[in-house]
């Protein structure tokens, strides 16, 4: 993992009182957060700022032996989902966690579309298995997406016209036909 | 939700494709899922080898996961030949429907050939209608090139017919204007005198005889 040099500067732990200090605090945190799950492909994290696939405790940092307060982290949070880095994993949107979105919906969209028209699999059936878990989507970056934000975007593809997704008997998104 | 507006055709084919991936979907999972297994147990085994060098052979333990081991791999291969299979299935489903769409393509073509086609039918009636036109053509072509002929013929006999005209009038005023009797000069020059009503006289006597001869020949032409 690639933490950037702040992670290792102790005061980044500890709520800074003045309000723009604390803006510019915040606004590191977001960024390291989004970086690590980027280079560990985390998709989910949850309300206590731990990811779900991950062992990962971004908040503790044992090599300096500091940790942020719960209540920081909810703050940290909720600047996220403000600025929709988080989205609830739910419709509804009082799930306890959140996708992590390093890219907006819109570009995971693009990119899904993107690797539609290069591999070829335009104007054909293609599971989202497939799309996040086979061979040939390896290289790509929604490669192990989980399946409802893989849905969340394809819905975009739907609303952009270029798509129809297949449901199977739960109504649960199954497959994609891109044209 | 709202996807149920998109005019996006979901066909039959599709379904029927979409079954054949759910299928491979989950022997990839299975495949993955064995090789992970195998990889861990044979992490296990090397575990056990190495805690007890000596008598591993006899641990009922260590035998029993290489067995599994195997079992499983014979498992993995197997899955691995069915998932060929599927993608074999599927590739040749794909290149069906281009064959079909190829197979669409040319009866398309076919039927709007037979369509053109049809409406060359009555191509012979033209043809021979055409034909008849060009001899009809030619006929008049004939016709006119004869009657063209004619009056060029007429023509040159007006002009002979002028020419004689012309001759015969001419010497006539040469005649009118050369005042032979009362011309004093006449008896001072006797010789020129005379000479020259000769000439004159011969001319306009014979050229009418001609004239008539002429113009009877075209009226018996025609």
């Amino acid at each position: 993992m690639n933490f950037p040099p702040i992670y290792s500067f102790p005061p980044l732990y500890t709520r800074q009182p003045n309000a723009v200090i604390r803006n510019k605090q915040i606004d590191s945190w977001i960024d390291i957060i989004l970086s690590i799950s980027k280079q560990q492909s985390l998709w989910e994290i949850d309300s206590q700022g731990k990811f779900i696939q991950s062992d990962i405790n971004i908040f503790d940092n044992k090599n300096i032996d500091r940790i942020v307060s719960p209540l920081f982290i909810k703050e940290i949070l909720q600047n996220m989902i403000k600025n929709q880095k988080l989205i609830s994993k739910d419709d509804v949107g009082n799930s306890s966690s959140y996708f992590i979105l390093w890219k907006n919906l819109d570009s995971w969209a693009s990119l899904m579309l993107e690797w539609f028209e290069t591999t070829n699999k335009l104007n054909q059936v293609v599971t989202i298995y497939e799309l996040t878990s086979g061979d040939e989507s390896i290289d790509w970056e929604f490669h192990s997406m989980p399946d409802s934000l893989v849905s969340k975007c394809l819905r975009l593809l739907v609303k952009r016209g270029r798509a129809t997704i297949l449901k199977d008997e739960f109504n649960k998104d199954i497959a994609i036909k891109v044209v | 939700m709202g996807q149920k507006g998109s005019k996006i055709k979901i066909t039959e084919q599709d379904r029927a494709v979409l079954q054949l991936k759910q299928s491979k979907d989950s022997i990839h999972k299975y495949t993955k899922r064995t090789s992970d297994l195998i990889s861990h147990e044979k992490q296990e085994l090397k575990i056990l080898i190495q805690n007890n060098p000596q008598k591993y052979k006899e641990n009922k333990k260590t035998r029993f996961i290489l067995k599994r081991i195997h079992y499983q791999e014979h498992l993995l291969d197997q899955a691995s030949d069915q998932l060929i299979n599927l993608e074999n299935m599927l590739s040749n489903i794909e290149f069906k429907l281009v064959e079909k769409q190829f197979f669409e393509g040319l009866q398309n073509g076919n039927k709007i050939l037979t369509k053109l086609n049809k409406e060359f039918t009555n191509v012979d009636e033209v043809l021979d209608d055409v034909q008849e036109q060009i001899a009809y053509q030619d006929e008049i072509n004939e016709a006119l090139a004869q009657h063209v002929s004619g009056v060029n013929d007429y023509e040159d006999e007006i002009d002979k017919e002028l020419e004689a005209m012309e001759k015969e009038l001419l010497p006539h005023e040469e005649l009118e204007s050369n005042p032979v009797p009362n011309m004093p000069s006449v008896e001072k020059l006797p010789e020129l005198n005379n000479s020259k009503p000769k000439i004159e006289d011969t001319t306009p006597v014979k050229k009418p005889i001609d004239e008539e001869q002429q113009r009877q020949e075209p009226a018996l032409l025609a």
